[in-house]
């Protein structure tokens, strides 16, 4: 934890604890790194990227944004509930946050098998090599995402948070946005970006 | 205490904490710049070039593969002195100082076959055809890479143990242990090197080339600097030896905590 | 308070998803347009999450501004890239 004095008076302070923040922010360089991949893959063969990217179904992408947007607003609510000591609250919002995990991930699986059904895999070109390695690699942050929020959510009904004791569940809040913030920027690139 | 334990043996220990570094920069020497694997021979290189990179750099990738397979053993007992002082935090019972040494020692098996594979290649080059070359060139990068799983126990066992160091200066810094979950983290990926030739995840591509490799060293050279440091501070937290200087701020000196 | 803030954030969050996702990716808007229209929004969805649901508009200066500077560094790559490709010709 870290907290500073801003000159406003204001104490400010990095939610969870640093290390997770180091994590986050590697990870999102990765993530950097592989859409500018991309991108300059989607520059060598613009037509068949174009192509590809029309056979996808915009509705699942839309979708799987709106139900992330919606678990990290659970994830909110329940620091905020902590924060309050509000503590009935907080298990029924993170298993608010895992269920729509859990959506986004039968989603997904629903999306893969209609591709794979329809011949297609990451074989079949350079955009579907990206379409699904990189969904896929998002999809086991989403996956480890959920691990995470059963830990989180046995915690909370255990009652081992409260107003001064909720590092633990920043940090998972922490990493859960930053799935729902790589998948922000994944879904335009991969679905809308023409 | 001391008089009715064994004594440690520092020197033993420092000079095992030393091969960190003896490994990390043979091989980056050996390995990358002798044998020419910066950035490595693309996997979509046709068998006849890979027949020609190796019949021209033959000398070279002999002398740097067989250097490498010697060295690579040093990762086994860097892992050994990591494991002593990972002991240190999670007392006697604990079993994360055995996965972390074992981790690292399986971590040499890929090396030294991969390694192997490819000196032999450059070995036999006059006998063998431009297949075959290409067959075992991909053969050592698979093995190699696809071992990741074994290297990630030895760097979350590290990561758990270091985290739960209650010392008020951790023996490791905590950002050192994150840095392990994120090269974890960038070993998945590593998964999909068998199904491209090209573009990120091809094995000479950008993400595992560029990312989770230099991921990884990081880690190597930041656990080394402070494992090296941290079996001098147990000396000192032992009363085995003087500080150099007091080392904490207006208090007790760390030799009478 | 914060509850409202927070909540506040997340519906505009959806409606921004629901704007770019079922009108701004349409034909009524050229590519060019529409495709830079929609990283905008989603360069500011991600700076939203980041300071109201990560709380970085609280945190330390020297954190929020790396986590800026990587939605600012993304979004300019990805959109420069996307503007130095030429279009697809329409089939």
């Amino acid at each position: 934890m870290v907290a500073v004095r801003s000159g406003s008076g204001e104490t400010r302070r990095l939610p969870g604890v640093e290390g997770v923040w180091v994590f986050v922010a590697a990870d999102m360089v990765f993530f950097a790194l592989l859409f500018v991949s991309f991108m300059l893959g989607r520059q060598e063969a613009t037509a068949v990227f174009e192509a590809s990217r029309q056979t996808l179904d915009v509705n699942f992408g839309g979708i799987n944004t709106l139900i992330l947007l919606t678990s990290s607003w659970c994830v909110v609510l329940a620091v905020e509930a902590v924060k309050r000591n509000a503590l009935d609250q907080v298990p029924r919002l993170i298993a608010g946050a895992f269920l729509l995990g859990v959506a986004f991930m039968v989603s997904k699986a629903l999306e893969y098998g209609g591709k794979i059904k329809a011949g297609i895999s990451m074989l079949s070109n350079d955009f579907y090599m990206y379409y699904f390695t990189l969904t896929g690699i998002h999809l086991l942050h989403v996956f480890a995402g959920n691990i995470l929020l059963i830990v989180l959510w046995n915690k909370a009904r255990a009652r081992q948070f409260s107003a001064d004791r909720c590092v633990v569940l920043e940090c998972g809040a922490t990493y859960w946005h930053m799935v729902d913030l790589l998948w922000i920027v994944l879904f335009p690139l991969l679905y809308l970006l023409r | 205490m001391s008089t009715s334990t064994p004594k440690t043996d520092y020197s033993t220990w420092k000079l095992l904490a030393w091969t960190g570094p003896v490994f990390f920069i043979g091989f980056f020497v050996m390995w990358g710049l002798l044998a020419d694997n910066f950035p490595p021979m693309a996997a979509s290189t046709t068998a006849q070039d890979m027949w020609q990179h190796y019949k021209d750099l033959q000398t070279e990738i002999m002398v740097g593969m067989s250097v490498c397979m010697v060295l690579g053993s040093c990762y086994m007992t860097f892992g050994a002195a990591v494991s002593r002082v990972m002991r240190r935090i999670e007392g006697p019972e604990g079993m994360l100082a055995n996965v972390e040494m074992m981790g690292a020692t399986i971590t040499y098996c890929p090396i030294v076959v991969a390694c192997g594979i490819w000196l032999t290649c450059a070995l036999q080059i006059d006998r063998l055809s431009p297949d075959m070359v290409q067959t075992m060139y991909y053969l050592a990068w698979m093995i190699i890479d696809l071992a990741y799983m074994v290297t990630s126990w030895q760097i979350i066992a590290a990561a758990v143990v270091f985290l739960r160091d209650k010392r008020e200066k951790k023996l490791v810094p905590a950002w050192v242990s994150w840095w392990g979950f994120v090269t974890v983290a960038s070993f998945f990926p590593v998964s999909l090197i068998p199904f491209f030739k090209t573009g990120p995840f091809a094995f000479h591509g950008m993400f595992n080339f560029w990312i989770a490799f230099p991921t990884w060293y990081v880690w190597i050279v930041s656990m080394s600097i402070f494992i090296i440091k941290a079996v001098s501070r147990i000396e000192i937290e032992d009363g085995a030896a003087q500080p150099k200087e007091v080392p904490v701020r207006g208090g007790a000196p760390l030799a009478t905590r | 308070m914060i509850r409202h803030v927070t909540t506040l954030v997340w519906l505009f969050l959806m409606l921004a998803t629901i704007a770019t996702t079922w009108w701004l990716s349409k034909d009524g808007f050229s590519p060019r347009v529409g495709t830079v229209a929609i990283f905008a929004i989603a360069a500011f969805k991600v700076r939203l999450v980041l300071l109201y649901f990560m709380e970085l508009r609280t945190a330390p200066l020297p954190w929020r501004l790396i986590f800026e500077a990587w939605v600012l560094l993304a979004t300019a790559a990805i959109v420069g890239i996307y503007l130095s490709t030429p279009p697809v010709a329409s089939a």
